[in-house]
């Protein structure tokens, strides 16, 4: 199934071929993810969801091209992947704001390191603060927001410099439910404005359910695809509509039956 | 020193508690200049123990004739220098140390061996490279400096926070850029704090050294002075120099607060 706009095939497509990733050697030689294969279309929204343990963290990292691949490939856009780079933006669970920049000088960081003139800086970082509603906290220190502004500092961050795909690893995992899911109604507007392929990785099987188009169960360590569950919802309506409706219902129960087969699993052994 | 909680005066008139505050703050030493003041002449030989009222006038003295100030300003030009090279070596050891392997392996064993010297220990040495006078004394002040400088920007610089590398990398930043750009900044508040604990090293060191390898400066002063018997003059250098470490320390504090308003 390829995402189209118009006639073109939407950019941001990350293709996992055979993935393997080791860690250490010898007798500490423990590998986390094996013979994963995976294709996350340009522009869809995947979650990743599994037991603690089974590598998601570690996926995305591999994606993102901070760790280094043991075997196998990552492409984006068919280009195999060689260490970080700017078509990809990474959302971390805990911020990872720079302390010593303001919120500002956080957004412009990106564009700075593109060469992006200054006035040009300002006006994109701009509109990236006023999309995660934190306009007037341009020149607060990360030290002076909550969990929750901090993330959407993170987001606006990571959005400013116009990475193709969006890597979030567990990225409203440390806050409150009600904060949780308006991060997540907003998450969801960004990605229908902007357009971004987002790969969300989560424990929380609503959350998945919810927010992606297709969710990617993972076995237990070493963690590899277990199941793929498309998640066709009718998104039209109120949070409350949706998450009430039965089709989510289905889809939660499909999903954490799959998850709950795997965390079975971990208990016996 | 003083913890924010520690002798704290409360339930008063913001203008009042603050004068208030002052001042309990300085009783005690006001007790023990009260009480020198009491033993000088009496229990102890005035000449050995000269009064504070004595001392008080020398230092008014040595002010208006101006006498202090040509070697007081030697003085903290020495500190100036060999604290601000310690910094700077400190800061690139400290730094490099801690992000490369290489820099650390040769490094390291000069620092491990160095460490438990005690650097005054080498003024002899200083005067032999260097002769008497301004070299010596920064060279002592130097290498006195440096090791806390070193240790608290190593440790912060290892304990870079990686999600922050990341995002750096992320956004483009290289591998060069990311020293500058990100372990710096980052190591800036520990940075702080080796600088705090070096400053009143330095004033140790320094007259330390200007007791022996040098014809100038407050320490000079004090060794002259005593050795010719003026020992209320001893004194009133004492006093100079130590108010003066004293308002570094202070001021170097305020200047921390102010950079670090990030943390």
């Amino acid at each position: 199934m390829w995402v189209r706009q118009g006639d073109q095939l939407m950019d941001g497509r990350v293709t996992i071929s055979e993935l393997e990733k080791v860690y250490g050697e010898g007798a500490e030689r423990t590998k986390a993810i094996e013979n994963l294969s995976f294709e996350v279309e340009g522009g869809e929204f995947v979650s990743v969801v599994g037991p603690s343990g089974c590598g998601k963290s570690t996926l995305l990292y591999l994606i993102a091209g901070f760790l280094d691949i043991t075997s196998g490939t990552i492409a984006v856009d068919d280009e195999p992947i060689d260490g970080p780079g700017t078509d990809r933006g990474v959302v971390f669970q805990d911020y990872a704001l720079f302390p010593w920049r303001t919120v500002f000088e956080n957004v412009t960081y990106g564009l700075e390191e593109d060469g992006v003139p200054k006035e040009e800086r300002q006006s994109i970082a701009q509109k990236y603060i006023d999309l995660v509603d934190l306009d007037g906290f341009e020149d607060k220190y990360p030290k002076e927001l909550s969990g929750g502004m901090k993330q959407r500092v993170g987001i606006a961050r990571t959005l400013a410099y116009e990475p193709k795909i969006l890597l979030m690893d567990e990225p409203f995992g440390a806050l409150d439910q009600p904060l949780r899911e308006a991060l997540q109604d907003q998450l969801r507007d960004i990605w229908a404005d902007v357009g971004k392929t987002i790969v969300f990785i989560t424990h929380d099987v609503e959350e998945a359910v919810y927010l992606s188009e297709r969710v990617l169960i993972m076995t237990r360590h070493p963690g590899t695809k277990k199941t793929v569950t498309e998640v066709d919802l009718d998104r039209s309506g109120t949070r409350e509509e949706i998450v009430t409706s039965d089709e989510f219902a289905d889809y939660k129960n499909t999903v954490w039956k799959s998850l709950h087969e795997e965390t079975q699993t971990e208990v016996k052994l | 020193m003083r913890h924010a909680t520690s002798r704290r005066i409360e339930g008063l008139p913001a203008p009042i508690q603050g004068v208030a505050q002052t001042l309990v703050d300085w009783i005690p030493l006001g007790i023990l200049v009260l009480l020198w003041e009491l033993a000088s002449g009496t229990v102890v030989a005035e000449a050995v123990l000269p009064p504070p009222t004595t001392v008080v006038g020398e230092i008014v003295e040595l002010i208006v004739t101006g006498d202090v100030f040509s070697h007081l300003f030697i003085s903290l030009f020495r500190i100036g220098v060999g604290l601000g090279l310690s910094i700077l070596a400190g800061v690139l050891l400290g730094v490099g140390m801690a992000r490369s392997d290489p820099v650390e392996n040769f490094f390291d064993i000069f620092l491990s061996m160095t460490y438990p010297i005690p650097k005054t220990a080498l003024v002899p040495l200083a005067i032999l490279w260097l002769g008497v006078g301004t070299e010596a004394a920064i060279l002592i002040v130097f290498l006195a400096c440096l090791l806390p400088i070193v240790l608290n920007s190593y440790n912060a610089a290892v304990d870079v926070d990686q999600n922050l590398v990341w995002s750096a990398q992320m956004m483009g930043t290289s591998d060069r850029e990311m020293l500058y750009k990100v372990i710096f900044p980052a190591t800036v508040p520990e940075i702080m704090t080796g600088i705090r604990q070096a400053v009143p090293i330095a004033f140790i060191a320094l007259v330390s050294a200007e007791l022996i390898a040098s014809n100038q400066g407050i320490g000079y002063l004090i060794l002259t002075s005593g050795q010719i018997g003026n020992y209320p003059t001893m004194f009133a250098n004492i006093v100079i120099i130590s108010a003066v470490a004293f308002v570094a320390v202070r001021g170097f504090e305020e200047t921390r607060d102010r950079v670090l308003v990030w943390t």
